[in-house]
């Protein structure tokens, strides 16, 4: 009855109502910066008076915003590929290892995604100001790295644990060696859980606010830093150019997974 | 790297078990980064929250001892409470109906909870702060709609943290929701319709006490992230509605006192393990979502 | 019988194009133990479904002691059911389980204690009430399940394939005692199954359900004696079919030419058996004569199996027209003994036990 939706009677129209009115919630900022972006209000009046491409011209006219983009890119660049290495290389520890304090070690390696991230900001930052990497791009690399890998580990993990290890055995029994067989046997097969692991850990680093705005250096700041600092001061429409820039990229990383999860599947 | 043999004598492989990844070998890079770049570096902040600047608990009973702490700590606890009622609330038939319309119409909404989530959080909270300003979208429409006459105070405020935040929260509580409600059987609310219990019986006494598990998850999830957000409150809360994260920013970055930095961020680790191991101790593992911030 | 106290009147269930079931008529007495037996996706569960109110059907009606059921949900019908799969509720207690309809139903807390603790007696679980559902075998979830639907005294108990999870020895323990438990409440019970011998144990009558359709209602002898269908003849025990042409007709019998130009003659015969029509020959193994040396009037085949089953011998024989033809010969009958592979035998039936169907 209650878990059919043809049977509700009135409650159907009930709930549809909500989960429109929920749905319509969660996308109207989403197309309201979209709108804005392209308003030619200065004061963000909605509905804009009038169309513009004004606020793209200055966004791209102001070279701190690109240079920014460009840090933010090379960084969740950098983090994407170490956080994928290291997580399949912890993730084939934890799924086939046996030794003691195996899941006292995976749960060290997820607490990074449900502490706070403020607390491992400030704890970075003092202890990056000490050695000297704060406001260095390895500085940011490695905080955000801590920040990556436990998506990394849960997307890799996720996927070694649906493998059937004897595939990868019988291989060997055919004459692989046992590195050959983990990559053309283990790798092909469980390919949709590094590619879930590179999305999930170039968004994390991409997104990144709380470590990036403490350690941000006047020469050496990421996307989000120049957003929020730029918001600190006033809400200019410039930031919804950006934002719906940032929009698309997401709706392209979330199309472009859905057409490698189809690939994959194939 | 140190790869420890396959022990088990019974394995087929066991005469080339000495390439096998049986121990904690591949783990090690992995480990020693978060040794070095998260264990050590909270640990040490923890520490100088008793040392500085003189060693002792002196840290804590300030944090303890001020109004203007406490009040701090009790706006963040009821922002949270609020937060976590509404996304469950509003969450619950959602996740209720995702788990239960046709497919096709499923995927949109889904799609939609998915592009909301990922988009980035300042491209979010800035959308929340141009349309809850004085002048914004919403006071302008209920004025137009005569609700209103004077635009309402939105934002700045501990509304306008709560809007926030709950449109950041929902997605979290909806989701694993949806999984949990999906996996009751649909034969027993109609079991118990033939057992002649109405619709709302059903509800309340069924499929409500079945969906709890979820409920509790979700909740206690979105009230400890709600506790150490430090974004979204800054943003929208203004300078005289601080919540916790944003204090312990301040301390550490405007104040440059470490000592009370590390005595607050050791008070919202401490609640927040808590949360987590009761939520261990109440669900198993497993349920543990996912944080961004 | 007395008059209809449960009526299922043309009822059809239509998704679409598709029939689910097709204008289905049956009047079930009260008290009565009532199968519908057919293969899955032939409507019965539909059937049973409408009746609890769980679906609505396209057209028809359903009338208990006179009066529809329609425009009652199926929370205010007081039918009670029994699921194919386990549906009590996880969260509540065995003794909860069974007073969630008279809890739901506002009945005074000492009528609900009585009541739950006379339930599971019923079903033999006393001493189970504070027991949760996950730490129950599956036949015992059954019996709560049981227990659940009757604590409401409900004047029919639906049962929708309720034992088809359990293995085959607790079925049959369970059979048992839903037979017991007909007998000690004489409440009026319709009974969901696939399974043949199932409904032969414990119906008083069976509607063969057949691609949305009752193909034939009636006690389990007069389904085996007297099959309208070969559908039937098919579903309700084990039969052989051999083709055949009907040379003369009239009165409900015909003579029926085989493949080999054998002649059956005056076999009953069920539909529209013309002469010139082909029809299927329907024979019960137990019921057909085995003989090692030629006679008249019987039907030359090669033995090609023999299995020994214990009190019986299956032969599975091919006639000079290769066709199949199983034979059941009861333990320490002559013909069976000695009997391989590749002998030739000779078949005899009587032709009034035999059946034709167009």
């Amino acid at each position: 009855m209650l878990l059919d939706f043809d049977r509700l009677g009135w409650w159907k129209w009930m709930l549809v109502s909500i989960t429109a009115l929920v749905t319509l919630f969660l996308l109207l900022p989403i197309i309201f910066i979209a709108a804005l972006s392209f308003g030619s209000s200065q004061w963000l009046i909605f509905p804009p008076p009038g169309w513009t491409l004004r606020w793209y011209e200055d966004l791209f006219a102001d070279p701190r915003w690109l240079q920014s983009a460009w840090v933010s890119a090379k960084v969740a660049g950098a983090v994407t590929i170490l956080s994928v290495v290291l997580g399949l290389l912890a993730s084939l520890s934890l799924t086939r290892g046996r030794f003691r304090g195996r899941e006292a070690l995976r749960a060290l390696f997820i607490t990074p995604m449900i502490l706070p991230v403020v607390v491992l900001a400030v704890a970075l930052y003092a202890f990056f100001l000490r050695i000297g990497l704060s406001g260095t791009f390895v500085g940011f690399v490695l905080a955000h790295l801590v920040l990556a890998l436990p998506f990394s580990i849960i997307s890799i993990s996720n996927a070694l644990e649906g493998f059937d290890k004897s595939i990868e055995d019988a291989a060997i029994l055919c004459g692989a060696s046992p590195w050959e067989a983990r990559l053309r046997v283990t790798l092909p097969a469980i390919s949709h859980g590094l590619f879930a692991a590179a999305v999930f850990s170039f968004l994390v680093s991409w997104d990144e606010v709380v470590v990036a705005i403490f350690m941000a250096s006047p020469t050496l700041q990421t996307l989000p830093v120049k957003i929020w600092t730029t918001l600190r001061q006033d809400l200019t429409p410039v930031i919804a150019a950006a934002s719906t820039l940032l929009v698309l990229l997401t709706v392209g990383l979330m199309l472009l997974s859905l057409l490698v999860r189809k690939a994959l599947k194939r | 790297m140190a790869i420890v043999a396959d022990t088990r004598g019974n394995s087929a492989f066991a005469s080339m078990s000495y390439w096998r990844v049986s121990g904690i070998g591949y783990a090690v890079p992995a480990l020693l980064l978060l040794l070095a770049f998260f264990v050590l570096p909270v640990l040490a902040l923890l520490l100088r929250s008793v040392l500085e600047p003189e060693p002792g608990l002196g840290n804590y009973a300030a944090l303890l001892g001020s109004t203007t702490y406490l009040r701090i700590f009790l706006n963040t606890f009821l922002v949270s409470a609020v937060v976590t009622v509404l996304s469950v609330v509003i969450g619950f038939p959602v996740a209720w109906t995702l788990a239960i319309m046709p497919r096709r119409w499923a995927a949109v909404v889904f799609a939609v909870i998915l592009l909301s989530m990922w988009t980035n959080l300042l491209a979010r909270t800035y959308a929340w702060m141009v349309l809850l300003q004085r002048t914004g979208f919403i006071n302008r429409t209920l004025i137009n709609l005569g609700v209103i006459d004077q635009p309402l105070a939105l934002v700045n405020n501990l509304t306008g943290v709560t809007i926030g935040m709950t449109y950041i929260m929902l997605p979290f509580v909806i989701l694993p929701l949806r999984g949990v409600i999906k996996a009751i059987d649909p034969a027993i609310p109609q079991a118990a319709s033939v057992c002649g219990a109405t619709r709302w019986q059903c509800l309340t006494r069924i499929l409500i006490p079945l969906a709890l598990p979820g409920v509790a998850a979700g909740a206690l999830m979105v009230f400890v992230m709600s506790l150490g957000y430090f974004v979204t409150p800054a943003l929208l809360g203004g300078t005289s509605n601080m919540m916790l994260a944003e204090m312990i920013a301040q301390f550490v970055q405007s104040l440059v006192n470490w000592g009370m930095g590390g005595a607050a961020a050791f008070v919202l680790l401490v609640v927040t393990l808590a949360i987590y191991a009761l939520q261990l101790r109440l669900f198993g593992v497993g349920r543990l979502g996912q944080q961004g911030n | 019988m007395t008059a209809p106290f449960l009526q299922i009147r043309n009822i059809r269930k239509q998704y679409g194009d598709v029939v689910a079931v097709r204008d289905v008529e049956l009047d079930i007495a009260k008290g009565e133990f009532m199968t519908f037996l057919g293969p899955s996706g032939s409507g019965k569960s539909t059937t049973l479904y409408i009746l609890a109110g769980l679906q609505e059907p396209t057209s028809g009606d359903i009338l208990l002691e006179g009066r529809t059921l329609l425009d009652t949900p199926s929370h205010k019908r007081n039918i009670g059911m029994v699921f194919q799969r386990y549906t009590l509720f996880p969260h509540l207690s065995v003794g909860e389980n069974v007073a969630f309809p008279l809890r739901v139903r506002r009945k005074p807390k000492a009528e609900i204690d009585a009541t739950v603790s006379r339930a599971l007696k019923l079903v033999r679980l006393e001493g189970f009430a504070d027991r949760m559902p996950a730490k129950m075998s599956g036949g015992q979830q059954q019996r709560v399940a049981l227990a659940r639907a009757l604590a409401y005294d409900p004047p029919v108990l639906l049962m929708d394939e309720p034992l088809s999870a359990l293995d085959k020895k607790l079925r049959e323990e369970i059979q048992f005692e839903i037979k017991r438990i007909h007998q000690e409440t004489g409440v009026t019970i319709l009974y969901v199954t696939h399974d043949q011998e199932e409904a032969l144990r414990l119906s008083d009558r069976i509607a063969v359900f057949s691609q949305g359709e009752i193909d034939q209602v009636g006690t389990g002898t007069e389904l085996y004696a007297e099959p309208r269908t070969r559908f039937v003849a098919e579903f309700i025990g084990d039969s052989d079919f051999l083709k055949g042409r009907v040379e003369r007709a009239g009165d409900g019998r015909a003579d029926i030419r085989l493949g080999n130009g054998f002649m059956v003659s005056a076999v009953p015969t069920h539909g529209d058996a013309g002469p010139g029509r082909d029809v299927a020959l329907m024979l019960r193994p137990e019921r057909i004569s085995l003989f090692r040396a030629e006679k008249p009037r019987s039907l030359a085949a090669t033995v090609r199996d023999v299995t020994f089953l214990g009190n019986n011998t299956h032969v599975q024989a091919e006639t000079e027209t290769r066709e199949q033809v199983a034979i059941r010969l009861p333990f320490g009958h002559e013909s069976a003994a000695g009997l391989q592979s590749g002998n030739a035998v000779w078949l005899g039936f009587d032709p009034s036990s035999a059946r034709a169907f167009c």
